[in-house]
């Protein structure tokens, strides 16, 4: 078990110690007991909201307790040394250097921080793609529509494709934005790529590192959104990729407390962030009297605004966990055979296919094909539906999406997952996409 | 009442502070009662039970309750507050989403608590450079004083300011000051604000759930955020951001921004204010919604009313106990006394002037005082002096300042040694 030790005996509660002295659960229906889901319950959409695991819980409860008992002491005294201890496991995991990695609470807050630190100029450019999560694409739409009006360029990924398809049009569209028709733009304007390595819908593995590749030689910024790679992609290795900035949400595929994710900013570029968002007390201008230079970037991070610290807190809890039921390339070799298997197991119930049948795009979350027309658009009545549908009716969930012209699910094969939720999954779709094709036929009758 | 309400050491119960610590710091990070802990408790095992159904499904409503409920408080329109993180953040928006320009003036003050002052002086040292204006505070002084002065200040700020027809001049102003502790004139200023043309962002961190006669509507200043956690029990991570509808087109966008967000453009629906700060990123959400049941249980032990008229006499009857103890006075107006009272009370520290605040006497204050002698309260240094600032609660008592006093005693005598004086 890693660094500070919270106690873990307290009265009544999981004594996560005692618990990781015993054998964990086998992954599948067993691997319920460490988890606080209703036991009815079909979840196969962990990659949207996360899970806690109830040991992570226990260790969350007792900071909450150490918290509570003397708020001053904790977050004016004790709480740096907890950071240190969190930025130094994640960091490891990441392959990047503690110090070029701090905890925020979530994704979105990471990149809006990035993009905002950037000093834009008219004719700079921001990529985004298609299938950018969509906070992300509005946080670039938004910067594209105050002064100075940045433009934007969107990459389109249409799925199903390959890697080398994706890499080849890639390679176009950064060529033909740097080969612009005013000539050299990189000598006069800078240009930021916003790249997913997991995108979100659908859930599939980008080539992210060469995408990376191809704009490091191209001069060209990446800010790529990892929020689902820690815990679920393995070999990330960012001392290695060297993207410019990189952000993971820590309370999804790592199993942390949600409200903790981390913003990797290698020690080259950490001059670009000249404040976090809020600022804190920290930040160094230089129009203060006493300028030095700018504030070194940890230090930064340590306290902007009060928060509950406990979720910032919890990723070395969430280590700990995922060690003692087996570790990374266990977990994930279980969760990724799963969501092929599943994958296939629910396409064949649904009379339809997987996006991604070669499986190279598939870590731990896989794309299936609704059984509902594709020209049917997407409307919030029948997103509301199909979620009604399957959360009231049938007590099970994983995320549906319309894409390139068909329907889809995405399910989020986990370690508490089998192949049978996949079946019942099967059965609440079914249902579901026939209440709306029921509900369009009503709506095109009542509006003839 | 009920005795097991009975405000003094009786309240310690209803609270998670160690029985070991005496808190005359609840200003600081507050202290989240029992009842909201065991009502967030449920909250959170109804999310991990189904987070899916509860994302989706079931927590708009309940957001949108805890949002009625603290916008009763303050006498604005539901659809004027939003539930942001902190007071950082609250603020950040509303000073980030205006557009600036080099035409433009941002004016806080020599007070101004210190990461707000940070953020203005990030905003005027980044392009198009808005100018800075620091309006000056020291005391004692009186609120009249306070209040003439502010008044010229924002004149000589307009005169000197180029005469851009776009240009605007934006005031950020404490609705409570945080060191020393003092209830600022604020809605006069907001009038003296909206009389001379400048924009008003209150920075109201202390004025939810210590002063009782909040009225939104009635004053209507631009902008105003107030923390949840401070002073109103509910858990750390939740502020009121308060947009008047005659503002919102201002704030465009949350921070981060949000999916819903949309550009503005005469062909769109415009997305309103809620729904821009509706979701703004997964979050541990028992936060805002430990409103309800802060709320609630304040209801309980009395309401605001009797919750404050405690608070308020200890903090004055705690503080001249603690200036006896330590030889000194209490920090008070000019003018009239009283005017500038909280539950809060600012006693001059037996520490000469001459030692400066540093990290490292924070530092030595924090490990004496918090770690060894297990009483704190807020220590800073102002207008030449250092001082001490309490926050009286319902769990405290007359004898805590008594305790806080000769602990600072002690103390205070090891830093002056340490620094010779």
């Amino acid at each position: 078990m890693t660094g500070t030790k919270a106690k873990l005996q307290v009265a009544g509660a999981l004594d996560v110690a005692e618990l990781y002295k015993k054998e964990p659960p086998s992954f599948g229906h067993a691997m319920h007991e460490v988890f606080g889901f209703d036991p009815a319950y079909v979840n196969l959409n962990h990659g949207s909201y996360g899970s806690l695991p109830l040991p992570v819980k226990a260790v969350c409860d007792d900071l909450a307790a150490q918290i509570e008992a003397n708020p001053d002491k904790f977050i004016r005294v004790l709480n740096l040394a907890h950071q240190t201890e969190q930025r130094e496991c994640v960091a490891k995991l990441i392959g990047a250097e503690a110090d070029e990695c701090v905890i925020i609470n979530n994704a979105s807050h990471g990149i809006g921080t990035v993009l905002r630190n950037f000093e834009w100029h008219e004719g700079d450019i921001i990529i985004g793609t298609t299938t950018t999560y969509g906070a992300v694409s509005q946080a670039i739409k938004y910067l594209s529509d105050i002064p100075p009006h940045p433009t934007v360029s969107t990459f389109t990924l249409l799925f199903p494709t390959t890697h080398t398809t994706i890499l080849e049009h890639w390679r176009d569209h950064i060529r033909s934005i740097t080969n612009s028709a005013n000539g050299d733009i990189l000598q006069k304007r800078k240009i930021v790529a916003v790249i997913d390595s997991i995108a979100s819908n659908p859930g599939v593995r980008l080539p992210w590192k060469e995408m990376v590749a191809i704009c490091k030689d191209a001069g060209v910024w990446t800010v790529v959104d990892a929020a689902h790679s820690i815990g679920q992609e393995l070999d990330i290795n960012l001392s290695e990729a060297k993207p410019d900035f990189w952000v993971s949400n820590c309370h999804k595929w790592l199993l942390a407390k949600r409200g903790c994710a981390v913003l990797y900013v290698p020690k080259r570029n950490q001059h670009i962030i000249k404040s976090p968002i809020p600022t804190p007390v920290t930040y160094n201008s230089p129009q203060d009297d006493d300028y030095e230079g700018p504030q070194d970037f940890v230090k930064m991070f340590e306290w902007t605004g009060t928060i509950d610290y406990v979720p910032q807190l919890s990723a070395s809890a969430a280590l700990d966990f995922r060690q003692w039921i087996g570790g990374e390339y266990k977990i994930n070799e279980y969760c990724h055979n799963l969501a092929v298997a599943g994958g296939r197991r629910l396409a064949e119930l649904l009379g339809t296919s997987v996006l991604d049948p070669e499986g190279d795009l598939t870590l731990n979350m896989v794309n299936v094909e609704l059984p509902i027309p594709g020209e049917i658009e997407y409307t919030d009545e029948i997103n509301i539906l199909l979620q009604h549908t399957l959360l009231l009716e049938w007590n099970a969930y994983a995320a549906h999406f319309r894409h390139n012209g068909k329907w889809w699910t995405r399910c989020s094969a986990q370690i508490w997952n089998e192949v049978s939720d996949f079946e019942v999954l099967a059965n609440a779709f079914k249902d579901a996409s026939a209440k709306v094709v029921e509900h369009v036929k009503k709506q095109s009758v009542n509006q003839a | 009442m009920a005795s097991k309400f009975e405000f003094g050491h009786n309240m310690l119960q209803h609270f998670a502070l160690s029985s070991e610590y005496t808190n005359l710091n609840h200003g600081s990070f507050g202290s989240v009662p029992k009842p909201v802990l065991e009502a967030s408790e449920k909250i959170s095992a109804q999310i991990e039970s189904n987070p899916d159904a509860f994302f989706r499904l079931e927590y708009q409503p309940l957001l949108n309750a805890a949002r009625a409920s603290v916008a009763k408080l303050i006498h604005a329109g539901v659809d004027e507050c939003v539930l942001v993180s902190n007071v950082a953040l609250g603020i950040n928006t509303v000073l980030r989403n205006l557009q600036w320009g080099e035409n433009d003036t941002l004016i806080t003050t020599n007070v101004t608590f210190d990461s707000i002052a940070r953020a203005a002086r990030h905003i005027t040292s980044t392009p198009p450079y808005p100018k800075s204006s620091e309006f000056n505070l020291s005391f004692p002084s009186s609120r009249s004083v306070i209040l003439t002065r502010f008044r010229e200040h924002l004149r000589s700020v307009k005169e000197s300011s180029p005469q851009s027809p776009t240009r605007k001049i934006v005031a950020v102003i404490d609705s409570v000051l945080s060191t020393p502790a003092v209830l600022m004139p604020w809605r006069e200023m907001v009038e003296v604000c909206r009389e001379e043309g400048v924009l008003s962002v209150i920075d109201a961190a202390h004025s939810i759930g210590q002063e009782t006669d909040i009225n939104l509507m009635k004053v209507s200043p631009d902008f105003w955020v107030s923390s949840c956690c401070k002073w109103l029990y509910s858990k750390r991570g939740c502020a009121v951001l308060y947009v008047p509808k005659r503002n919102q087109h201002l704030i465009t966008t949350s921070l981060p921004t949000a999916i819903n967000y949309m550009s503005p453009s005469p062909d769109d629906v415009f997305s309103d204010f809620e729904t821009r700060f509706f979701w703004c990123g997964s979050n541990d959400m028992t936060a805002p919604l430990s409103l309800t049941s802060a709320v609630k249980f304040r209801e309980l032990l009395g309401g605001e009313e009797r919750i404050n008229a405690y608070c308020r006499q200890l903090a004055l009857d705690g503080g001249k106990r603690l200036a006896h103890v330590l030889g000194t006075h209490v920090l008070e107006s000019d003018e009239h006394e009283g005017e500038f009272n909280t539950n809060m009370v600012n006693v001059e520290l037996p520490l000469s002037g001459a030692i400066k605040s540093t990290a490292d006497t924070a530092r030595m204050f924090q490990q004496k005082l918090l770690v060894e002698h297990k009483v704190y309260a807020a220590h800073f240094y102002h207008n030449g002096k250092w001082y001490v600032r309490a926050s009286a609660q319902i769990y405290n008592e007359i004898g805590d300042f008594e305790k806080l006093g000769v602990a600072l005693l002690e103390v205070c005598k090891q830093v002056g040694t340490a620094h010779n004086c």
